[in-house]
């Protein structure tokens, strides 16, 4: 069947069908192509792009690349001042922001609560930072939308996850609860464990991300002051490496220096919340569904148009064979056809999402609540794709052609049915 | 060079039996021009069909170059309409995406010539019918005369043992008729073979022999003495 001179005879019929075919015919089937092609790339890359979007927003506003913390059955990592030296003695690091961590109550409106009231408080994670270093690492000035951002010697001043105070707080829930009347310059009172201490919102963070939008950071010699640390040791190292590092060998190089001793070391994606995790499957999963579906339905609409062109010239390749063309040439000048449209239909698909779609995304990600969808299509699996809609399109032209060419020659010449 | 043997050809349709050839004796030598006559519905064309290879009979048997087509696979036959015949039919049956170049040069090209060669071939074939400036038309942009004459170079360019030609002038003015007849004339007075169909009586008298069909048999056989030579003086 695939002779070179079947090839060749196939190619000169298809070359020349596909040339003097109607525009407008050709023009459809082409946009066909490149409809089935986005639903293939795009709708799994759009519902990966949401978790994808979380998970970029996780890593770059707080895990940074590679992150220390404490060991599960320990309250802070221990030897932390060796460790920061370790960590900054590394060529791969560019920036380092150790943090105190400490759970703690906010209260508002004390002032004015009557004694019959019920407080107005609300939990969350109190972070100490530097704020210069942590800007350097996670970049969290830029999260702040109200107010401002912390300096180093601010005194008594926080800045407030905006899930914590309710006029960000889309639904009431009863187990989140959240300060009510609280803005930028409020007083309120920060609690954490004995200690009580009256601070001022310097500014409010917004972010999808939620260590950022539920907790509460301050610099970090305050809470150091507050939880009556003074040893040195921290809860958390977050560390942003030099463009180009490969976190997991820096993870790896870690570990070989002993810091898993006293903390546990994680790249940014080692640290992703378990649920991420899950729902990026889920999500896989329901894209590959879905881009099936959309496979079977292009695979019938390219064997209707092929059949619909292949029966309607029904006289043509009853001549083709009437002179001595073989069938096999006729077969391969439509599987050439589909190859063609399948091809064209998939460049014109690929030059739409990697230069309009996704840098559409990018610029203006889709707006979930919980994290900035984005596109994601990996150019291995989109050329993997590619090949799968040429492979499923060359069949689904090839069947009807072959229908069609197994005709009585005479019957298809003279158009008897 | 073509003989046939009590061939028999049969339809059935809609559980109605069409019994269209009879019992058909025919015998054609290498050369020879023959023309076949008949009413519509005569059997004719069927006949056509069988002995070309184009259709399978239901009986008798059918000998060409002394080989039994019943023998043969479809891809045999399919090999064998390539190389040995050429095909001229009434509706021209050219390949409308085609130009007439191309049209001439796809056998050829099947018959694995080389694509300089059978440019070279298929263009010639042009020209000797009188479309050498029309080469890259497409059959569109052909009156009916011109789109019969690339009929017949695609059917002749690769010199075959026999032509097979259904009413080539039936949907022809007078005047291109007469020049599709010349060029039949030529290849014959050429040593081509020819089996052609026609209703018109003034174009059987070039052939060597006109066989008359009726009722799926043939009737009655005509030799033309001066069928080469004379010519109607309007030709």
């Amino acid at each position: 069947m695939l002779s070179p001179l079947n090839i060749r005879i196939g190619f000169f019929l298809a070359v020349r069908q596909i040339r003097r075919a109607s525009l407008w015919t050709t023009g459809l089937i082409i946009f066909i192509m490149v409809l089935t092609f986005l639903n293939l790339v795009v709708v799994s890359g759009i519902l990966v792009g949401l978790i994808e979007g979380s998970i970029s927003a996780w890593h770059k506003e707080y895990t940074s690349d590679i992150i220390l913390s404490s060991l599960p059955d320990k309250s802070y990592i221990e030897n932390s001042p060796n460790l920061l030296a370790l960590v900054k003695s590394l060529p791969e690091t560019a920036a380092v922001s150790a943090r105190y961590s400490e759970g703690g109550v906010l209260e508002a409106n004390y002032k004015s609560r009557k004694a019959t009231d019920k407080p107005n408080i609300a939990s969350g994670q109190i972070l100490g930072i530097n704020p210069t270093d942590e800007n350097a690492v996670t970049g969290l000035a830029a999260s702040v939308t109200e107010g401002s951002y912390l300096l180093p010697g601010d005194y008594d001043q926080v800045l407030i996850g905006q899930f914590l105070l309710k006029q960000y707080v889309p639904v009431d829930d009863p187990n989140l609860a959240a300060l009510d009347n609280v803005a930028v310059g409020t007083k309120i009172r920060l609690k954490v464990g004995e200690v009580v201490r009256e601070v001022v919102v310097k500014g409010i963070i917004q972010s999808k991300v939620d260590a950022l939008s539920r907790n509460v950071f301050m610099v970090d010699s305050q809470l150091r002051s507050l939880i009556g640390r003074s040893d040195g040791n921290v809860d958390q190292i977050a560390i942003l490496l030099q463009p180009g590092a490969d976190p997991v060998a820096v993870r790896a190089a870690l570990e070989r220096s002993g810091a898993d001793k006293n903390a546990r070391v994680q790249t940014y994606a080692d640290a992703q919340p378990q649920f991420l995790k899950d729902i990026i499957n889920t999500f896989n999963m329901l894209g590959t569904g879905f881009s099936s579906i959309g496979l079977i339905v292009a695979s019938i609409t390219i064997f209707i148009v092929i059949f619909i062109n292949a029966y309607t010239r029904r006289k043509f390749i009853g001549i083709l064979k009437g002179i001595g063309i073989t069938g096999h040439a006729i077969e391969i000048s439509y599987v050439f056809q589909s190859i063609f449209y399948a091809a064209l239909g998939s460049l014109i698909g690929l030059g739409l999402v990697y230069l309009l779609l996704v840098p559409l995304f990018l610029a203006h990600p889709i707006n979930f609540p919980f994290s900035d969808g984005i596109l994601v299509a990996p150019v291995g699996q989109t050329l993997f794709r590619v090949l799968l809609l040429i492979v499923t399109t060359v069949i689904a032209g090839f069947l009807p052609a072959w229908m069609v060419v197994r005709r009585n020659t005479l019957d298809s010449i003279l158009g008897r049915n | 060079m073509i003989e046939t043997k009590n061939l028999t050809k049969t339809f059935h349709t809609a559980g109605i039996e069409t019994r269209v050839l009879r019992g058909i004796d025919f015998r054609a030598r290498e050369g020879e021009f023959v023309a076949i006559m008949g009413r519509s519905g005569a059997g004719k064309s069927t006949f056509l069909y069988q002995i070309s290879l184009l259709d399978d009979p239901t009986g008798g048997e059918i000998t060409i170059s002394g080989r039994d087509t019943g023998t043969m696979r479809p891809e045999e036959k399919i090999a064998f309409r390539l190389n040995q015949f050429g095909y001229v039919f009434q509706d021209y049956a050219l390949l409308a995406e085609l130009t007439a170049l191309e049209n001439v040069v796809l056998p050829l090209l099947m018959q694995n010539r080389g694509k300089k060669g059978a440019y070279e071939q298929a263009l010639t074939a042009l020209t000797s019918v009188g479309l050498g400036d029309h080469l890259h038309n497409l059959p569109s942009q052909l009156s009916g005369g011109e789109q019969q004459r690339v009929s017949i170079a695609r059917a002749v360019a690769h010199n075959p043992k026999v032509l097979f030609a259904d009413e080539p002038t039936a949907n022809l003015d007078r005047e291109s008729s007469a020049r599709v007849m010349s060029i039949f004339k030529d290849l014959h007075a050429k040593g081509q073979t020819i089996i052609m169909i026609t209703h018109e009586d003034e174009y059987a008298r070039f052939a060597q022999r006109i066989i008359h069909i009726d009722e799926g048999k043939i009737v009655s056989v005509k030799k033309e003495e001066h069928a080469a030579i004379a010519l109607p003086a309007h030709f």
